[in-house]
């Protein structure tokens, strides 16, 4: 119980954070309002291929603006090496990680919900929103995975000197599978689409318990000096 | 001294080994019937994935020791290996196009095995990102080590997802079926003739990066 008490303290600390400084859920918010708009110029978006075109513009918009947030709260943590005070606290690395990860999960499924609802507007597409309660377990753990690998990458981006600029170059490759899950059983929810989008869920939430498995065995060695 | 030797032995061996791999690849193994003289380049390519995972699994191994011992011996054959590794991928992906080109009509198809390889080597081009932007030399052996390890294993879960992602689509190719019992000889022999390169490539860089490491010792040393 004390061990999820520490990762709560710290889903409030980051929580907190974020309310006084509005540092990272207002600049992916932005973000991603910027990248539909452009996807509204690249693609030529209109109603006749907004439907096809919705998951994978919406997962890239999810990964971008998911990088920026996460890669902001690690820089936070790194700025005159704040995250050593709970290193020497009792808190165990564990919960830490835990800590982190839920409120990376917090802040990407605010932004995912605001990109979501902007892309019903702008692109009259409110189809999506009718069918949020099938899309969620997909949107849920998709975004789960994108948290558990982003909050370790960017953790140890953070450290180099690169900094955040590292981050896609790390994560995008491991979260293949993640995307993959997300993209195509969303696609398939939205398009009527033959092919099991519940075994695509599945498929997520064992992604999400390896990634968690692999991620918690190694955020020691990251904080660890 | 003991590497040296290692070293000797395996450069003599492949002075033999070589040239008679590729002795056996144009002159002993059999000229495909449907894909004619350009299906050798497979011997190569094949071998050389073999290489690869080789090494790759080495960077993994040598990750958790790293982890394990803290000896930055260790850190040392992670990176030497992913050095090798990512050589090798890049070889791989180059031999596959050169093979698809005449043989499918395209340089680059989304197959599950091409994806896999594809990801496999932005991962580990990724790792030496990260230690080039890393310089305390602790911190960049026990980053780089988290990377080597979540690298290898997120390798069979990308498998297994595009797997799953294509079986959707229409596969665009089919192997072949078995191989003419020549062909799977040199083949066997072309794989050896790989291993062995990659181990003389490993402990060669391996001698090397320690050679390194001991002389920026000693200019730290000479400046205190």
């Amino acid at each position: 119980m004390k061990f999820m008490g520490h990762a709560i303290s710290i889903l409030r600390k980051d929580i907190l954070l974020e309310i006084r400084g509005r540092e990272s859920l207002s600049l992916m918010l932005f973000l991603s309002l910027l990248l539909l708009v452009i996807f509204n110029f690249a693609l030529d978006i209109d109603i006749d291929n907004v439907s096809s075109l919705a998951s994978g513009i919406l997962w890239v918009i999810f990964v971008f603006s998911g990088i920026l947030g996460m890669g902001r709260t690690s820089m936070a943590e790194r700025d005159e090496e704040a995250y050593l005070s709970i290193v020497f606290s009792p808190v165990s690395a564990e919960s830490f990680y835990i800590g982190k990860v839920l409120s990376n999960l917090l802040f990407l499924l605010i932004m995912e919900c605001f990109t979501l609802l902007f892309f019903a507007i702008l692109f009259d597409f409110e189809k999506i929103i009718s069918l949020l309660p099938q899309l969620l377990p997909a949107l849920f753990l998709g975004t789960l995975g994108f948290s558990l690998v982003g909050t370790l990458f960017s953790f140890l981006t953070s450290a180099s000197r690169y900094g955040e600029v590292l981050l896609p170059f790390l994560y995008l490759p491991v979260v293949v599978p993640v995307i993959l899950g997300g993209v195509t059983s969303m696609d398939i929810i939205l398009n009527d689409k033959v092919g099991g989008a519940d075994k695509w869920i599945q498929l997520l939430a064992v992604f999400d318990v390896l990634y968690f498995a692999i991620s918690l065995i190694l955020f020691r060695y990251i904080i660890e000096e | 001294m003991k590497t040296n030797r290692v070293i000797t032995i395996l450069f003599f061996l492949l002075l033999v080994l070589i040239p008679l791999d590729f002795f056996l690849i144009f002159k002993v193994a059999p000229t495909e019937k449907v894909m004619g003289d350009v299906q050798r380049i497979f011997y190569l390519h094949v071998s050389i994935a073999s290489g690869a995972l080789l090494a790759f699994t080495g960077v993994f191994l040598s990750s958790i020791l790293f982890l394990w011992t803290k000896k930055i011996a260790w850190d040392i054959a992670a990176c030497t290996s992913a050095e090798i590794g990512v050589l090798l991928s890049t070889l791989v992906l180059i031999t596959g196009s050169i093979w698809a080109r005449p043989v499918w009509n395209v340089w680059w198809t989304w197959d599950p095995r091409l994806l896999t390889t594809l990801i496999l080597w932005f991962i580990y081009v990724g790792y030496f990102l990260l230690r080039s932007g890393i310089a305390d030399k602790f911190r960049k052996a026990q980053y780089s080590a988290v990377i080597g390890i979540i690298g290898f294993i997120d390798i069979p879960i990308v498998r297994y997802a595009t797997k799953w992602w294509k079986s959707i689509h229409p596969l665009l190719t089919q192997n072949g079926g078995g191989l003419n019992p020549v062909m799977k000889k040199v083949m066997l022999f072309s794989i050896t003739t790989f291993v062995v390169i990659t181990i003389f490539l490993f402990f060669f860089r391996f001698r090397l990066a320690r050679i390194e490491e001991r002389l920026q010792i000693l200019k730290k040393k000479m400046e205190d």
